[in-house]
């Protein structure tokens, strides 16, 4: 296609050239093909009966699932009644564990008695399978909102922390000698020199405890929960509706996703200097 | 300190004994769960079937994904095809979709070890496929010119250089698995770790509870230092350019 093109002059061969350019490197035909042939195998080993319809539903009855899920909704709640609650459970344990998190990290990073106090919790909590904790946190506080909210808030906690105190010893040495012998003092070095450097690092942060919070989150529903979309994902499971299932699952990952872009949209908002 | 606000804290009885087991009541418990088991398994078999399930899914998604995220890597046609599907996996939550497995091999090994699977297997590509990505082409055209075959550029160039990026993806993609078979014990099994902490909860054994959380840390430190210390043998170049 590229090799017939005519020699380019003026604005608009300038643009066919680039879309010229994107053809003959040709990798959008690959995807194209790849998620028709997937497409494709799903119609047809649906529809020829292969595999039966509990085990992968149908496009039509995929498409049928979610109508009826957004018409009537789960179990006596409309379908954005379930997002509401996950989507709050979320935002409150990441929020409140981000929060703190980031001020303890902060501290860590900036005095070194306070890390020397600090980081054994913090390092002892971060690699612990987080559902672990889940059963004592149920014995101790009952089976309500708060139980899922102190999980999702020791979930962010030791994650936003690692990431501020590192944020703060990445500082360059250079930048706060040079802004000392300007004449600053230890609180205008702090905030004018180690919390913007150290910005960019938290916001990682921050998008990595949102990730593992999200799916704890999912995992605390179906193990504890009566409400969320995680809870309508195993509820619908034991009944055998994978239709639900399906169109639940595919639900839960483009909510991630979102979750995902809402902080990077954040980020590049407010770090508008990184990589500068 | 943490250890002497947590005996105070049970000594004072602010908390009831019953919530907040001390100290000596932990121990007793690993003692007593070390001599006779906990409801006829013993500690040894429940850390070992968790490790297990934890081992074989994430080693299948090792063999697998790292072959395969090398390819993706050096062939532009194979990222375009499958690269989307590894990007739509990688964000869902592993646990969301054990209902599925469950539904489709049953509540048995297979269904666990399948969801660790496909909670390692999309980290490990990416990191597979980065790795390659990340190498400088400066140096791979530096072989070419000096007559490398594309297998010896891809064996003594691209390969080496992408290493350090893979411990990286391995490294997270274990600690994923191991929370995720924690998970996945908790919702079905009759054995390991997250089966014991699930069943003392039952039965209102929080010091048992507390035993299983800290071996449960303790094994997850071990197995991100054993990843850490094979990269450190493994790849002694890295940071060296």
């Amino acid at each position: 296609m590229s090799e017939a093109l005519p020699k380019p002059q003026g604005a608009v061969p300038v643009l066919r050239r680039a879309a010229a350019r994107i053809l003959s490197r040709g990798e959008w035909r690959f995807t194209l093909l790849s998620v028709a042939l997937l497409v494709a195998a799903w119609v047809a080993v649906t529809s020829s009966g292969l595999v039966r319809d509990l085990f992968l539903p149908g496009p039509a009855l995929l498409w049928s699932g979610l109508v009826d899920l957004v018409e009537n909704g789960y179990k006596s709640r409309p379908l954005w009644m379930h997002f509401a609650f996950s989507i709050e459970r979320v935002l409150l344990g990441f929020g409140t564990g981000a929060v703190v998190g980031i001020v303890l990290g902060l501290a860590m990073g900036y005095y070194r008695k306070v890390d020397a106090i600090c980081s054994p919790y913090v390092e002892f909590l971060r690699p612990l399978p987080q559902l672990a904790y889940l059963l004592l946190l149920i014995v101790w506080f009952g089976i309500g909102e708060t139980p899922k909210i102190v999980l999702l808030f020791l979930t962010a906690f030791p994650v936003a922390a690692v990431a501020a105190r590192d944020g703060v010893r990445n500082t360059s040495q250079l930048r706060i000698k040079a802004a000392r012998s300007l004449g600053a003092n230890e609180f205008q070095i702090f905030r004018y020199v180690i919390f913007p450097s150290a910005l960019s690092d938290i916001f990682t942060g921050a998008r990595l405890a949102i990730g593992i919070v999200y799916a704890t989150l999912i995992a605390a529903e179906i193990i504890a929960g009566s409400t969320g979309i995680g809870w309508m994902v195993f509820d619908a499971g034991r009944y055998l509706r994978s239709d639900y299932v399906f169109v639940g699952i595919g639900l839960i990952g483009l909510t991630g996703l979102a979750l995902d872009r809402l902080i990077l949209a954040i980020e590049k908002r407010t770090i508008h200097w990184a990589g500068k | 300190m943490g250890f002497l606000a947590w005996q105070l804290l049970h000594a004072s009885a602010i908390v009831s004994p019953e919530l907040l087991p001390g100290p000596a009541d932990v121990f007793n418990a690993f003692v007593e769960i070390v001599h006779t088991g906990y409801r006829g398994t013993t500690l040894g078999q429940n850390i070992l079937s968790t490790l297990g399930r934890c081992a074989s899914g994430f080693l299948l998604a090792c063999i697998t994904g790292i072959p395969l995220g090398l390819w993706m890597g050096m062939s532009r046609p194979i990222a375009a095809a499958v690269d989307y599907i590894v990007q739509f996996m990688r964000p869902l939550p592993p646990l969301s979709y054990l209902i599925l497995l469950i539904l489709w091999f049953g509540t048995g090994n297979t269904s666990k070890i399948g969801l660790l699977y496909l909670t390692a297997f999309p980290i490990i590509v990416s990191s597979a496929m980065a790795g390659v990505r990340s190498v400088k082409t400066q140096k791979v055209q530096a072989a070419f010119t000096l007559g490398a075959s594309h297998w010896q550029v891809f064996r003594y160039v691209v390969f080496p250089s992408a290493l350090p990026t893979i411990f990286t993806g391995t490294r997270i993609a274990l600690a994923a698995a191991f929370s995720t078979v924690v998970a996945a014990e908790l919702m079905a099994a009759t054995d390991g770790l997250g089966w014991m902490i699930v069943s003392a909860s039952q039965f209102l054994r929080n010091d048992v509870i507390i035993l299983g959380i800290i071996i449960l840390g303790v094994l997850g430190l071990s197995l991100n230092r054993l990843v850490l210390a094979l990269e450190q043998a493994t790849v002694h170049w890295r940071g060296v350019e």
